[in-house]
């Protein structure tokens, strides 16, 4: 069993505001959290309040800097680590936004990607890299020729998603975080994302799944719900917080518990 | 003693080492109108890119034996092998003598093929009073290669021109390729330069190519001259009516280089496709034109530059698209690319169109760029080390340019030698 432990994580950015002027942002403002493979969790929060920051922010992206609280994953401080360390132990993160690569097959990629969780000496051989790959391409109702195109460019941003799930599924981490791996999906773009993760659920995997709105949670069940709210987790509950927030939306859960922050879609 | 008193001096210098070398009375007229010219031209311009510093006329012609075993051992069906002036091989298939292919060093066909080498050296593609070094290259050539492919004929497996710069020994290597293609031939060629030894030298190469009516030239080039070696590299063609000449040029010199590349579209329908890939390490500098003129109507040149630019060098690609009045219907396209690995790098991608005819299409793009780092970051985010990472995204970026090369051996070679390059360049 693996874990993944959030301790009161604080999280600036340095802001440039004109020429001259930099300002540090703080957006995360003391997350706990604490995860264990074979559990799913789900964050959900509005917009601007800081989800793909905690996501970004665990699998290492420089841009985010801790000022305080640490990040562990099997009880080893991974915050001085850099992003590819972190993918080597396990952690795997779906991005909001991929990265296009020209010249770069998703293919080859895919199979650097598998090689370097191996050890030199024992790197995927081509067959059994193409079953695997077969199998998930499969999973996820994807053409081979995906697989030749360039890494993400040109794709659409369904494309982009499954994509990223693709990935998920050869490399098969213990920890998957998904940023709103459901934004601009239609419904049977989502129900083939949600059999690419559920194809992964098991005793050795988890995940934090990042969404805006309840709908992928009816595909995606989750163990753990956690509403984030101005940098902070202000609630955790189990799959039916979902369905409150649904029915009384970020505003009244918000008035509900007497929390003092802004939403960015209010008016 | 006076200038022109040298300069006499010199003249009698080339004019007996040419006699001792027993060439052919216009050769030598040749040699000495462009020694007599040199003052007076200037240097090749290369925008945006300093050489004055450059000694790159060394004034020596003397005769070099080199030892043959210097040249790789890699034989092929059809080639030629020169170490320095020394012709280590020539394997011509019978079947191609007997259409009259003509594949021999440059001396002995000027003198056993006068009318043919006359006709064509530095006639056509280039000419000896188009630049200083142009001229110089004339006046001081020691060795070279002569390809002749009759009127018709089609050699389908590539030429392999391989050529060795001795640098064990102190001397310039002012060598000139020159390859005709008669109408309707067909061939392609696959140029290779090295160097062996560790003098420090000049190598003054030329290739050039005249392309008769409907011919189709391919040309595959790899230069791969050592660190000691300032290179002055000329690659030139004339095309006829309808005659297409394709480049494929691998600019992996370790020393400071000149690149002037260009093709002249004379004939009418005429095509021409140039791929240049240059990869630049340590503080090594290289300029390069890559020029494409079209004159003849419905003519095509297509340009495409990639380099990455690694440490402290220096890599400057001009790409030029000259399209003379007349050649109405002509179409012009250049991508010129740059990408810079470290801070201390220095680029400069510069499309010059210059258009003196308003029925044509002509389009450019640049661009001069350090690796993104988004990219890095999301491939790094899959486990991927930062090293591979890198590379993956560097080839990802002369993907466009390699993946055209046609020869697929050397497509592989060039491969082989860029993981070298940026294995080494970090
Ligand atoms: N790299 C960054 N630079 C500056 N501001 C940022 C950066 N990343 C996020 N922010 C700001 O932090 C806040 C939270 O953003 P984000 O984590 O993307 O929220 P969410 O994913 O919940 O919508 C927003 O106000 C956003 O503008
Ligand atoms: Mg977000």
């Amino acid at each position: 069993m693996a874990t993944l432990e959030i301790k009161d994580l604080h999280v600036e950015v340095t802001e440039v505001t004109d020429e001259e002027n930099q300002t540090a942002k703080e957006i995360l403002k003391g997350v706990n959290l604490t995860m264990k493979t074979g559990e799913i969790h789900a964050i959900m929060g509005p917009n601007g309040t800081g989800k793909s920051t905690l996501s970004q922010t665990i699998m290492g992206q420089p841009a985010y800097h801790v000022t305080q609280g640490d990040i562990l994953l099997n009880g080893e401080s991974i915050v001085d680590m850099p992003v590819d360390e972190r993918a080597r132990k396990g952690l795997f993160l779906a991005m909001q936004y991929p990265a296009e690569i020209q010249g770069v097959t998703n293919a080859e990629f895919l199979r650097a990607a598998v090689n370097a969780r191996r050890p030199k000496d024992d790197q995927i051989s081509v067959m059994d890299f193409l079953k695997e790959l077969d199998k998930n391409l499969d999973i996820l109702d994807m053409s081979e020729a995906m697989t030749e195109r360039y890494l993400n460019e040109g794709f659409s941003g369904g494309e982009k998603k499954r994509n990223e799930i693709l990935q998920l599924l050869m490399i098969k981490p213990s920890f998957a975080l998904l940023d709103e791996i459901d934004s601009g999906l239609d419904i049977d773009a989502l129900k083939v994302v949600s059999k690419g993760v559920n194809a992964m659920r098991g005793d050795n995997f988890g995940s934090m799944i990042i969404t805006h709105y309840q709908r992928l949670l009816n595909y995606i069940v989750p163990d753990v719900v956690h509403i984030m709210m101005g940098g902070r987790i202000v609630k955790t509950g189990d799959a039916s917080l979902a369905e409150r927030l649904e029915k009384e939306g970020y505003a009244g859960l918000r008035d509900d518990l007497n929390i003092d922050v802004a939403l960015v879609d209010e008016d | 003693m006076d200038t022109m008193e040298t300069q006499s001096q010199t003249a009698t210098a080339i004019q007996t080492a040419a006699q001792q070398h027993n060439e052919p009375t216009w050769l030598i007229h040749k040699r000495l109108a462009a020694l007599a010219q040199m003052p007076d031209l200037p240097m090749p311009r290369v925008q945006r890119f300093n050489y004055r510093d450059w000694a790159m006329m060394p004034d020596t012609l003397a005769w070099r034996q080199s030892a043959p075993e210097l040249a790789a051992t890699a034989e092929s069906d059809c080639q030629i092998v020169q170490v320095g002036q020394t012709t280590v091989r020539v394997n011509l298939p019978e079947s191609l003598q007997e259409q009259g292919v003509i594949l021999t060093d440059i001396f002995t066909a000027a003198r056993e093929y006068p009318d043919l080498v006359q006709a064509a050296f530095m006639t056509k593609a280039i000419q000896a009073n188009e630049n200083r070094l142009a001229s110089y290259h004339t006046a001081y050539l020691n060795a070279g290669v002569f390809l002749y492919v009759p009127d018709n004929v089609v050699i389908t497996d590539p030429v392999d021109v391989q050529l060795v710069q001795d640098n064990t020994q102190d001397q310039p290597l002012v060598s000139h390729v020159l390859a005709v293609a008669g109408r309707n031939a067909e061939f392609s060629i696959n140029q290779h330069l090295t160097t062996v030894g560790d003098q420090t030298n000049l190598a003054n190469c030329l290739l050039e190519v005249v392309a008769h009516a409907n011919s189709h030239v391919t040309i595959a080039a790899l230069d791969e001259l050592g660190p000691q070696t300032l290179a002055y590299v000329e690659r030139r063609a004339y095309a006829d009516d309808n005659a297409v000449v394709n480049w494929a040029v691998g600019f992996m010199n370790e020393g400071d280089t000149i690149g002037n590349f260009d093709t002249e579209l004379n004939g009418n329908g005429a095509q021409a496709d140039a791929k240049v890939i240059a990869i630049t390490d340590h503080d090594q500098r290289m300029g390069v034109n890559t020029k494409i003129t079209n004159r003849g109507k419905h003519t095509n040149g297509n340009i495409l530059q990639r380099g990455v630019i690694l440490e402290q060098s220096e890599l400057v690609y001009n790409g030029i698209g000259d399209i003379i009045h007349g050649a109405a219907g002509s179409e012009a396209e250049q991508e010129n690319r740059l990408l810079m690995m470290s801070s201390e790098a220095h680029g400069n991608a510069n499309p010059i169109l210059l258009i003196d005819e308003n029925d044509v299409m002509a389009g450019h793009a640049a661009s001069v760029g350090q690796v993104d780092e988004q990219q890095l970051y999301y491939l790094m985010s899959r486990g991927l080390e930062r090293e591979t990472a890198e590379r993956l995204v560097i080839r990802g970026f002369l993907g466009a340019v390699l993946s055209a090369i046609p020869a697929k051996a050397v497509r592989q070679q060039l491969i082989a030698i860029i993981e070298r390059k940026l294995e080494n360049g970090r």
